[in-house]
């Protein structure tokens, strides 16, 4: 009896029952998504409070002492600290510039990619090909077959044009890194802007064609202002990405003035040789506020490109 | 829509906070008891035995072998993190004369000199008494060397010819920088010097040339502890300024870019005329395969101000002493440290027998093919090993344990990166010599005795 009651209970569920008062609509939602929420905190956010009282300690594992409380000195120090300062100034020159440029390149690629001609999906894939390659190996093809003074591509066009060849990397490294990551990243920016391209409407298209539009004045005027929010996109999440940068730094360069940022050198700090796991901590903690500004930042922008969408 | 999308921002924000800062990351064990866990640096020779190893190791004892193989820096770091902050990953790990000591006395290796001498097949006392003692300290064998080094001169005999010029057994810094200059042309550069940031690359040269010039990285106080930081003294500034001018006037291409490989493949390739670095090259210069085989003449370290400026590097096997596997550890080191190895590696590797671990055992350079292979360098190398003045290197006292290519104190390692960075951009032409010194010396005035 009791279970085909309870047979027919799940059959014919009582709104009632399931719905329990004081546990709201939204609540009931989130519920069974808790048990990977308290994992989630688990793994990320237990690691960071350890870091935030790691930073007020001055724990140095090489040579080994005590880990001993020094407050807020670690934070003190770090914005005298004129090396800090200067990879500051080298995070924001190799953030900038590649997404600047890679937007601006990528958006000239979509362009051309946007119309049909013979052979379009293998330049297409062709034009990819960056993004796939691991940034490891994309730093060592860059440094050695590219820029090397002695066995570069680059060089060898320099000496048969009769110019004297030039070790880019190390006289010019932060442009060196940003080309580097401008060629990267130039394809992602790409396909960003094709989709927003190719979500053209094409009626309009054809009305500005017959009312006697130029082409020139098709794409400034109807193309630039539809892709505006794509363009937005593409430099927020380039800059969330680009900001962590340090594969290319620590392949290229090895770090050093012009080319230690933030990220390469929290790693000096800690177990690049500093072994300072407090001072690096707090160096750590500072990223992620900034880190924390520009994803508000972003965030907020993105949260007005949907409801632009919306609108429109 | 404002406010749900506020609180999915906070939790978003909450995530990447916390992965960002989640930084480290704990160590594993290996639960099989019949293997052993080893991390070495990837050099020819350390790659040879990791390929004969399961030959000539596993078969006779059953005990398997996992390799980590990372570059030196890399190393460095994972030993470092292993050894000096118990991280329990590895039962042997490959370390130097610099970590030896330190590492040793701050009790977190295994002291190998009881093992060592009870073991018949080792020949404790067949070990070089120069590098043996570099990897110990108060007469405890921390370290058991694998392959030893010193640095001297390379030079291409038949382009000095040429030019008219002889290289003296015992030269002095002026007269290889003159002989630099004159054979300097626009084909082939007069020397390879290295300029790549690190402390064990651009380091190692220039503080082998500041020891000799009369320059020190610190001043030494009482009981050898760390004094005054002595970058911005007149000896410091010529010592560097010698070496940028140098590599200026007479140096490789791309020097800034330039170590040990980068120098090996430009001296091979004819584009340098003289290299200034490790003995070990010699092996790849007089190699069967070589370009320059058989043209190439040795020198001892430049000097200056002392008798001798040669360095003292080695290789070494050590043990953790978080390792629960120490006696297994140690029947592996004993292989690929000891004599036998290296009777039966000649025939086997690639290389041939030029290309086996040199430097390490008196006996190495009594095997008659060894002597033969390797009749170019061997007696210079020996003599630059037992010549390395790694208890007096410069003409002050230096803190810390002895070394003669780094100053044995564990902040060394930090300073010397950094300031190599501020150097090799002056070698790379940014930067002037006058802020590379003034920024160095406020980093190394932050180590306190």
């Amino acid at each position: 009896m009791k279970t085909t009651a309870g047979a027919v209970d799940a059959l014919h569920p009582r709104p009632r029952r399931l719905n329990p008062p004081g546990l709201s609509e939204s609540w009931r939602r989130r519920l069974p998504l808790l048990p990977a929420l308290l994992v989630m905190i688990l793994l990320t956010q237990v690691p960071f409070v350890m870091s935030i009282y790691y930073s007020l300690t001055d724990w140095h594992v090489v040579p080994p002492g005590p880990r001993a409380w020094v407050g807020l000195h670690n934070y003190g120090t770090l914005f005298s600290d004129s090396f800090f300062r200067s990879a500051v100034w080298v995070s924001v020159r190799l953030t900038v510039i590649p997404v600047i440029f890679s937007l601006l390149l990528g958006t000239a690629f979509a362009v051309l990619l946007d119309r049909k001609f013979f052979g379009r999906g293998l330049i297409r894939t062709l034009l990819i090909t960056p993004f796939l390659l691991m940034p490891v190996v994309v730093g060592l093809i860059w440094k050695n077959q590219m820029f090397n003074d002695l066995y570069g591509v680059i060089n060898w066009v320099i000496g048969k044009l009769g110019g004297t060849p030039l070790d880019f990397v190390s006289r010019y490294p932060t442009w060196a890194i940003a080309v580097t990551l401008i060629w990267q990243w130039t394809p992602c920016r790409m396909l960003t802007m094709l989709a927003g391209l190719q979500g053209q409407p094409q009626d309009v298209l054809e009305a500005a064609k017959v009312d006697g539009a130029s082409a020139w004045g098709t794409f400034r005027q109807l193309t630039v202002p539809h892709l505006r929010p794509y363009g937005e996109l593409g430099i927020l999440l380039g800059t969330i990405y680009l900001i962590q940068v340090y594969d290319l730094v620590a392949v290229m360069t090895g770090g050093g003035p012009g080319s230690t940022n933030v990220p390469y050198f929290v790693f000096q700090r800690s177990i690049g040789g500093g072994w300072e796991f407090g001072q690096a901590s707090a160096y750590s903690i500072v990223v992620v506020i900034a880190s924390i500004i520009i994803a508000t930042l972003s965030l907020r922008l993105l949260s007005g490109l949907l409801k632009g969408e919306e609108v429109a | 829509m404002r406010r749900r999308f506020g609180s999915g921002m906070a939790a978003a924000v909450l995530v990447v906070a916390g992965l960002i800062a989640a930084g480290c990351g704990g160590g594993g064990s290996n639960s099989n008891s019949k293997s052993i866990n080893v991390a070495i640096v990837d050099n020819p020779q350390m790659k040879d035995i990791a390929q004969l190893t399961p030959s000539l190791f596993t078969k006779q004892t059953g005990i398997k072998v996992n390799y980590t193989v990372l570059d030196e820096g890399t190393l460095r770091q994972v030993t470092t993190r292993d050894v000096a902050a118990g991280g329990r990953q590895f039962d042997v790990v490959m370390i130097g004369p610099y970590e030896a000591p330190q590492f040793g006395k701050d009790g977190t290796l295994v002291d190998l000199t009881q093992m060592a001498k009870s073991d018949s097949a080792y020949k404790y006392g067949d070990i070089i008494p120069a590098v043996r003692n570099a990897l110990s300290t108060d007469g405890k064998l921390y370290a058991a060397p694998f392959y030893g080094e010193s640095s001297f001169l390379m030079y291409r005999k038949d382009v000095l010819q040429k030019a008219g010029v002889t290289m003296p057994l015992h030269p002095t810094w002026d007269q290889v920088a003159a002989i630099a200059r004159k054979v300097n042309s626009s084909k082939m550069a007069g020397i390879c010097l290295r300029g790549k940031p690190g402390w064990g690359d651009l380091g190692a040269s220039l503080t082998t040339v500041l020891n000799t010039f009369g320059a020190t990285w610190w001043s030494a106080g009482a009981n050898g502890s760390v004094g005054q930081a002595q970058v911005n003294t007149p000896a410091f500034r010529n010592a560097l300024q010698f070496y940028v001018n140098l590599i200026h006037d007479a140096g490789e291409k791309d020097a800034a870019n330039s170590s040990f490989n980068e120098c090996l493949t430009q001296y091979t390739d004819g584009k340098v005329a003289m290299w200034y670095d490790a003995t070990v090259a010699a092996s790849n210069l007089e190699a069967s395969n070589s370009p320059v085989k058989g043209k190439n003449g040795y020198a001892f370290a430049p000097v200056e101000k002392t008798k001798s400026s040669g360095w003292l590097w080695s290789w070494a096997l050590a043990i953790p002493k978080t390792s629960g596997k120490q006696n297994q550890a140690w029947k592996y080191i004993s292989f690929a440290t000891g004599p036998q190895y290296l009777k039966e590696a000649g025939s086997r590797i690639s290389g041939g027998w030029a290309a086996i671990p040199p430097g390490t055992r008196n006996s190495t350079y009594k095997i008659p093919q060894y002597a033969k292979a390797a009749a170019a360098f061997a007696k210079p190398t020996l003599e630059a090993i037992a010549a390395a003045p790694i208890t007096d290197p410069g003409t002050t006292p230096r803190p810390g344990l002895p070394g003669v290519q780094y100053v044995g104190i564990p902040q060394f390692q930090d300073v010397g990166n950094q300031c190599t960075q501020q150097f090799s951009a002056v070698i790379a032409g940014r930067g002037s010599i006058d802020s590379a010194l003034k920024n160095c010396q406020s980093i190394a005035s932050q180590v306190k005795g």
